[in-house]
């Protein structure tokens, strides 16, 4: 779906609940997908898609483009969801596999083997939320600095900017020193 | 909260396809939800419907108007001496 006939959608459903559906058939597996991958559990996963979906409709009205693909919105809102979902746990735990890190452990320099990503996963734990967020979003998401930018409503330099800069706190986290 | 991460060679539990995937959209019951989340939203609270709020005036003036009727009928066994007293 082109952006124009994607923005004419978007203009139906704000007057048409109704005519959200080809926005939210288009969407669904990628937001799945997405939520999938931090949430691990399938059930689960279907459940806060739906509510992603419930959300981003009854904020339709108020939604404006400003040059951003919808995913980008719905990305956003799906963070939210699962924020929403782990705030009154004590702990989280994102599985990670090792083709999703690969790049991660590169930039990293880290050694091949079980050690080096045993270090990565406690370098990773110690990141806050906002830091964390922006490496899976690059690494396990595999997203551009372009769509990084989309999601978190940045810049793309700024995407790349924070993005290298937590890179850096994760180099000293990974230190002998630290 | 804290966030753990476990790094493993396959990762997390496959990921479904997109057959699998398909199973779980329901966009009537999106719909449906959202009707029923606007709905609630935007429900009248009962002081604000005119005829809600003649039944809820009746209601009270009812009530007022048996306590009073019962309070005035209710007479103190103190003020019953005193009506006997003055009697006699």
């Amino acid at each position: 779906m082109e952006r124009a006939e994607e923005e004419l959608h978007i203009a139906r459903a704000k007057r048409d609940p109704n005519a959200f559906a080809p926005l939210y058939e288009l969407h669904f597996a990628a937001i799945f997908r997405f939520i999938h991958r931090r949430a691990g559990d399938r059930e689960l996963s279907a459940d806060l898609t739906q509510q992603t979906f419930l959300k981003a409709m009854l904020a339709l009205p108020r939604y404006e483009p400003k040059g951003y693909p919808f995913k980008a919105f719905l990305f956003r809102v799906a963070l939210n969801e699962l924020k929403m979902h782990w705030r009154k746990r004590k702990e989280v735990v994102i599985d990670m596999s090792y083709a999703e890190v690969r790049g991660l452990t590169e930039e990293m320099g880290l050694p091949e083997g079980d050690d080096g990503l045993r270090k990565l996963e406690v370098a990773l734990g110690r990141l806050d939320e906002d830091r964390a967020r922006l490496i899976e979003l690059r690494y396990m998401d595999g997203m551009s600095f372009a769509e990084l930018g989309q999601v978190l409503g940045i810049a793309e330099d700024a995407a790349k900017m924070r993005t290298h800069r937590v890179l850096a706190t994760l180099r000293t986290y990974l230190s002998p020193r630290a | 909260m804290n966030r753990r991460y476990r790094i493993s060679p396959e990762g997390r539990q496959p990921e479904p396809t997109d057959a699998e995937i398909a199973r779980y959209r329901d966009p009537k019951r999106l719909v449906y939800n959202y009707h029923k989340a606007t709905r609630a939203l935007h429900r009248k609270p009962l002081y604000k419907d005119p005829k809600a709020f003649i039944a809820l005036l009746i209601i009270v003036l009812i009530t007022w108007l048996i306590t009073e009727v019962a309070s005035d009928r209710h007479v103190s066994p103190a003020s019953q001496d005193q009506l006997h007293e003055q009697v006699d």
